[in-house]
């Protein structure tokens, strides 16, 4: 385990070593079941050694998808492009792609050895190169002393290494990761996620991987595409999609949010102002967006962008009075469920820095809320 | 009140799972212990012109008790070729019948567990369904088929294809056609059971890491049916083994098996010790596949329960 005592630093993501745009490129990809459409038109590129995420709730098509790199289902229409060719017409036992299946799939009459073989034995790998290849593998995720075992002798963590192993045994062109910590309980998962990046790193595999978990999707991957109902509703970084969400599906979706609706005031360049009908003072953000005087939109609020305090803010916008409904202590910090006037409600975070911090305030409280010119983010869609 | 019945209730509960257990155990003592003792002692007797027409192993002459042990009868069976013979034939059959059941019934079975859940119980009711008619009627209507002027025959006949009746009837094919018909089901059953219990996935695995799918069936699902295939194969060895009927009614004059042998000792002959003698060394030669089976038989069920 020393890989991991190095820490999360070590194994969270790093965009500088990725190579070359367009290694991986799916191209207007469809796939109907019986005229239900699963993935509806779906591109994108991928940059040799990226890791990258498909998230979505289940049933968005984010698994039929991974099947179609796989090469288990066929896209209706749409090209998938690896490495310059074009592989829809394959197979998968004539895919470059290996797939690190959901609960691992690792075959129970063989031993751990032999299933990591598997994949090189298919293409007739002399038996001391296998050999030398496994024990290698082995190495590689410190399975080296369970090589005899059989998969039902082995832990949920254990099983997984061995399908790592598997799975990048033959070096494919891609990887494919399905819901890879899916069968972990929540303390391995954040270990093994942190591990399994650094290994794929380490070799400098293209992975694309399926998960409905966005905290897993913003550990180990550079990019995530954000998929609803066959769609890509946006592909950025982890923190684009987290502090940048481009429609309101993106910005409910990942972490939690409050949506303060109205329309838009004045509309400057470097400005907009937004009146709110739940709000007494003008909302202002400190952006131009594209936009027009009138328009309704959204704003954006992440709960912990929000300050709580007793007193009246100086600022004379992004304020606003409310009853404190709920306190939800979650330790490291508190959450506030603030009724206001009109009815609406927000969400706000209170990081306890110090010991006791959020005993100063309680049920029924009032409170003033405010915020930044560039704490939230104007929605339009 | 209720407490105290509650208390009655549970003081009895071990004499009741006692009896739950008793009876089968009852059951093979009356229907298999016994029997076998009494086959047993048989073997052991000489025959006689009497009723029952052999000898009593213990005789009290006075205050002297006398046991005689007859071994004549073993060594009898070893001696006249025609028992060795019959043995070995009935074995060939055996296992050359568990073989087409197997080549026959595999892919049955696997056609059936990955058919949709609706279809594949249509198709268990059609492999079952026959067995609901009397065994002997449906051999009977074999003949019929089988027979010179029978429907297959006519058949053939009216397409034009042959000029003259095949002989199938009392040969040796008509033989295996019948255990084949009777005991696919049993060859079909089990391997059912083990098949539809493989996850699909293993052999999209297999596919993923580079195996055509005849390789990839070869590699997982064959070995991983290995339970199903000697579970179904020892539930067609071990009957067809004693099987008379089959060959009574299908076979010939030569269908030699060990199953028509005892029937003429014990009903032509009435030598009821040679006969229990040949049904005593039959059930051991079947030890050794019966214990196979239920190794693997209790294998299956540890495995369905994980």
């Amino acid at each position: 385990m020393a890989a991991t005592a190095s820490g999360a630093l070590a194994g969270a993501p790093k965009n500088d070593m990725l190579g070359a745009e367009g290694y991986l490129r799916i191209e207007s990809v469809r796939k109907e079941f019986d005229g239900f459409v699963a993935v509806d038109d779906v591109s994108l590129s991928i940059r040799k050694g990226e890791i990258f995420a498909l998230l979505g709730a289940s049933g968005c098509g984010k698994s039929t998808l991974l099947r179609c790199l796989a090469g288990f289902e066929r896209p209706t229409k749409g090209q998938i492009i690896l490495d310059g060719q074009d592989i829809v017409g394959l197979p998968p036992y004539e895919r470059p792609i290996n797939m690190m299946f959901q609960s691992y799939a690792l075959f129970p009459h063989m031993s751990v050895e032999q299933n990591v073989a598997f994949g090189l034995k298919q293409d007739g790998m002399a038996k001391a190169d296998i050999a030398r290849r496994v024990e290698e593998m082995l190495a590689l995720v410190q399975m080296g002393k369970y090589a005899k075992r059989k998969p039902h002798q082995l832990s949920g963590g254990q099983q997984q290494r061995v399908a790592l192993a598997r799975s990048l045994a033959k070096s494919p062109k891609l990887l494919l990761l399905d819901e890879p910590m899916g069968a972990l309980d929540k303390k391995l998962r954040s270990q093994m996620q942190l591990e399994l990046v650094n290994i794929v790193e380490r070799l400098g595999v293209t992975c694309v991987m399926v998960t409905h978990d966005q905290e897993e999707a913003m550990t180990m991957a550079h990019r995530i595409a954000v998929m609803d109902a066959g769609w890509i509703r946006q592909v950025g970084t982890p923190d684009e999609i987290y502090e940048q969400p481009s429609c309101r599906f993106t910005a409910e979706f990942i972490g939690s949010v409050n949506l303060i609706e109205g329309q838009i005031k004045d509309d400057e360049k470097d400005f907009v102002t937004i009146a709110s009908p739940a709000m007494e003072h003008l909302v202002y953000v400190g952006h131009g967006v594209t936009g027009f005087e009138g328009q309704a939109v959204a704003l954006a609020l992440r709960p912990e962008k929000i300050q709580v305090d007793k007193d009246e803010p100086v600022q004379p916008h992004n304020k606003v009075r409310g009853t404190i409904e709920d306190i939800a202590y979650f330790g490291s910090h508190s959450v506030f469920h603030v009724r206001l006037p009109g009815g609406t409600k927000l969400l706000a975070n209170m990081v306890n820095s110090q010991r006791w911090a959020s005993e100063k305030f309680t049920w029924n409280d009032s409170v003033w809320l405010s915020w930044g010119d560039q704490a939230g983010v104007v929605l339009t869609s | 009140m209720s407490h105290k019945l509650l208390r009655s209730v549970r003081r009895r509960l071990p004499g009741s799972r006692w009896l739950v257990i008793a009876v089968p155990y009852l059951w093979m003592l009356l229907f298999f212990a016994i029997p076998f003792a009494i086959a047993l002692k048989i073997s052991f007797a000489s025959a006689a012109i009497a009723m029952p027409p052999y000898t009593e192993l213990v005789q009290w002459a006075g205050d002297k008790m006398q046991v005689t042990i007859n071994t004549a009868n073993y060594l009898f069976l070893v001696r006249d070729s025609l028992y060795v013979n019959a043995y070995l034939s009935s074995l060939e059959i055996a296992v050359v019948s568990t073989a087409l059941c197997l080549l026959l019934g595999y892919p049955i079975a696997y056609a059936i567990a990955r058919m949709d859940p609706a279809t594949r119980n249509v198709a268990l009711m059609l492999v079952i369904l026959p067995s609901w008619t009397s065994f002997l009627i449906r051999i009977y209507a074999w003949v019929g088929i089988l027979k010179n002027n029978g429907l297959l025959n006519n058949f053939l006949i009216g397409l034009g294809l042959i000029d003259e009746p095949l002989q199938i009837l009392h040969t040796p094919v008509a033989v295996y056609i019948g255990i084949v018909y009777a005991y696919l089901p049993f060859m079909v059953l089990p391997l059912y059971s083990n098949l539809v219990k493989h996850d699909h996935r293993l052999l999209e695995a297999a596919s993923d890491l580079g195996a055509r799918p005849w390789k990839a069936f070869l590699t997982v699902t064959l070995p991983l049916s290995k339970a199903g295939i000697i579970a179904g194969s020892m539930l067609v060895l071990i009957p067809v083994v004693g099987e008379f009927v089959i060959p009574e009614m299908l076979g010939g004059a030569d269908t030699l098996m060990i199953g028509r042998v005892l029937w003429q000792e014990f009903f032509n002959n009435r030598d009821w010790p040679v006969a229990s003698a040949v049904a005593i060394v039959m059930l051991v030669l079947l030890i050794v596949p019966i214990t196979i089976f239920h190794r693997y038989q209790s294998k299956e069920m540890e495995s369905k329960l994980t």
